[in-house]
């Protein structure tokens, strides 16, 4: 009755076209209204105000759709009679368009690299943690001070999340747990890469002994030479991975390991569909909560972060979209979600072990994109 | 010379509108192109003329040749299709020829994209399609119609056909029905009266149908987003990741700009084709 998975959950699995089309409309909006202007330009000053976890007004809320339990939503709204506006993004380029445009957010969830980017140009706002009573007594301590933002003075973690190959174990008994499996002959045709040149490229440095975040021209070069040996195998390219994987199209699919939950939620014989961390190691990331410099209630947004993060909450919410968050509160929720396989928990020992793209700076990020865009004409 | 003035009034909007929303834009696109970004991938202005030596980096030929190739076989297959659905309901349609003339339009009226996943949905190997295909027996394994350049193609077909149906049954249905008659008294069979009657009487027609369906297609990036798989990235993909996943609206803008320039050449010569036809159509009438 109370199936927290009766509804799809939507994270990760972009449908890039819809959001290039629904964008390409409005991109006469975009081009005058952003882009080349810089008007969001915020000083120091701005984002080091001091604010209180008090409601200061209407949340202007800006996620992932499907990425935060609704009923905690409505929750909120009850226990501070304030409203949540609710609007979506589908890319992280999507929420930093709408930012470019001069829209006005609470409330936004950027990725960890993308915060770092954020930090870099004074968007956010400071967060003061003493604001947040269930923040200090129940982080992971990796995040105290987490690479992205040292000492997490301008975001707080809200989930986390790991990239390795989705397969179908009824399909294939060839599977090595290796980045390789995309080559695998038996899933010819059958085999995705994901439609994302960060975790393309980071699998093809990964795949070749070098650090996930390389920008050396000669190591990127020959993670793209992997690229192009692992594409005859492929069906096709795509962030997707439920509805490949679900549809029977994808038997080995480049993947995020909530989805898997996602897919089982879905599917007649759920134990056929496994999730395998690479032995080359994997991605790890981080999505944050964050709040705009320019945030017309950063009171209301400071509250409602501290009120996901009570217990409770986290561990509701965790049931509902499938991802772990680094928190005590949400780990056995995780825990008993991932029970049968715990190869799609991200535990600390991953954090500490594993590696998490960073901002690669503009010339390392042109590197990359245009490495990808070259392996994908080719 | 008063007459003039009062043609020039009824041009204004119109005017206004091609200037705010055509050349303005154009003209930020134009400066973009030659730009770069800063650290958070905002769009800035510049002197980047590298942005258009990348254009022509010898990796995107492939591309640019597999666009244009995907785009002819859209056409010949929409001429394939439309002409004769034009030619039947000009001639034969009787009154329902406004009808079904509707039926051929009403369907672009749903967004495109929406119409491209629901042939992601038949296509699929669990799909409508090859469901049917193995009730029939024509298949025990199921067969890969989705993730190939049949099915980009076949996307195109399906979302332009109308382009190439109006202005057919636009020629046709100007054109004189004694005209095909008199093809006939003069000994002409069916094919022979087409060929010399018909055909030459709708070209431009064809024509026009031609390049309605050639330049949307040639930049289309839905279809091989949809329905391609690994290798059917068309130019319309090249630009659209430019803007939206790389966030390198510059190179984006520089491949727009050279895409709109080469489209430019063939629109230039059918406006050419059409201004000669249109000139000796008025000259046989005298």
């Amino acid at each position: 009755m109370t199936d927290p998975f009766a509804r799809p959950m939507r994270r990760r699995e972009v449908l890039r076209a819809g959001a290039g089309a629904a964008l390409g409309l409005s991109g006469l909006g975009a081009l005058t209204g952003c882009g080349v202007s810089r008007n969001q330009g915020a000083s120091t000053q701005a984002t080091e105000k001091v604010v209180k976890a008090q409601p200061d007004g209407d949340l202007v809320y800006f996620n992932w759709s499907e990425y935060l339990d609704p009923e905690l939503i409505d929750a909120f709204e009850k226990r501070y009679s304030v409203r949540v506006r609710e609007s979506n993004f589908d890319s992280m380029q999507g929420m930093m368009a709408k930012l470019r445009a001069g829209n006005r957010y609470d409330l936004i969830f950027p990725s960890s690299e993308w915060a770092d980017r954020l930090v870099g140009a004074n968007q956010l706002l400071r967060i003061d943690q003493e604001q947040l009573t269930n923040f200090g007594s129940q982080i992971y301590s990796p995040f105290r001070s987490p690479w992205y933002d040292p000492g997490a003075k301008y975001t707080i973690p809200y989930a986390l999340y790991a990239t390795g190959l989705i397969y179908r174990a009824d399909k294939l008994d060839s599977m090595t747990g290796s980045w390789n499996d995309l080559k695998n002959a038996d899933a010819k045709n059958r085999t995705y890469l994901l439609d994302d040149f960060q975790e393309a490229i980071g699998a093809g440095n990964l795949v070749n002994g070098f650090g996930l975040n390389s920008v050396d021209e000669a190591q990127v070069k020959k993670s793209e030479q992997w690229l192009l040996g692992v594409k005859p195998n492929l069906r096709g390219i795509s962030t997707d991975d439920i509805t490949n994987m679900t549809s029977g199209n994808a038997w080995i699919h480049h993947g995020w390991n909530g989805d898997v939950v996602n897919i089982r939620n879905q599917v007649e014989k759920p134990e056929n569909y496994k999730f395998v961390k690479a032995k080359e190691g994997i991605p790890l990331g981080t999505d944050t909560f964050a709040i705009p410099a320019n945030a017309p209630h950063p009171g209301t947004a400071l509250t409602f972060i501290n009120f996901i993060l009570e217990p409770e909450n986290l561990a509701k919410n965790v049931a509902y979209f499938g991802y772990p968050m680094p928190y005590d509160g949400a780990k056995s929720a995780f825990e008993d979600l991932v029970k049968d396989d715990p190869e799609i928990n991200v535990t600390t020992d991953d954090l500490e072990s594993g590696q998490q793209y960073k901002n690669l700076g503009r010339d390392g990020t042109r590197l990359w994109d245009e490495t990808w865009t070259d392996f994908k004409a080719a | 010379m008063g007459a003039g003035r009062f043609a020039g009034r009824f041009l204004l909007p119109g005017g206004i509108w091609l200037l705010f929303f055509f050349a303005f834009p154009l003209g930020i696109v134009l400066a973009i192109s030659l730009g770069t970004t800063d650290d958070l991938g905002n769009a800035l202005y510049g002197w980047f003329p590298e942005n258009y030596s990348r254009v022509f980096d010898p990796v995107f030929a492939p591309v640019l040749a597999r666009s244009v190739g995907y785009a002819v076989a859209t056409v010949a297959l929409c001429l394939l299709i439309g002409y004769p659905v034009a030619y039947y309901i000009a001639r034969f349609g009787g009154r329902h020829k406004h009808a079904l003339i509707a039926l051929v339009v009403v369907p672009t009226f749903v967004n495109y994209l929406v119409r491209t996943y629901a042939w992601v949905a038949i296509l699929s190997d669990e799909g409508l399609a090859n469901g049917i295909a193995r009730d029939i027996g024509l298949t025990t394994d199921g067969i890969q119609f989705i993730n190939t350049p049949g099915a980009v193609i076949g996307g195109l077909v399906y979302g332009y056909v109308a382009f190439m149906v109006l202005p057919v049954y636009g020629a046709l249905d100007r054109m004189d029905p004694a005209l095909i008659e008199a093809g006939k008294d003069l000994y002409g069979s069916d094919w022979s009266t087409f060929w010399h009657v018909t055909w030459p009487t709708t070209f431009q027609g064809v024509l026009a149908g031609t390049v309605l369906v050639f330049l949307p297609a040639v930049g289309d990036f839905v279809s091989a987003q949809l329905l391609g798989g690994p290798d059917t990235f068309m130019v319309g993909n090249l630009i659209q990741q430019q803007f939206f996943g790389a966030e390198n609206w510059p190179f984006g803008a520089a491949l727009t700009t050279v895409m709109m320039l080469f489209l430019m050449v063939w629109m230039v010569f059918y406006l050419r084709s059409a201004a000669r036809a249109a000139r000796e159509g008025s000259a046989a009438a005298v």
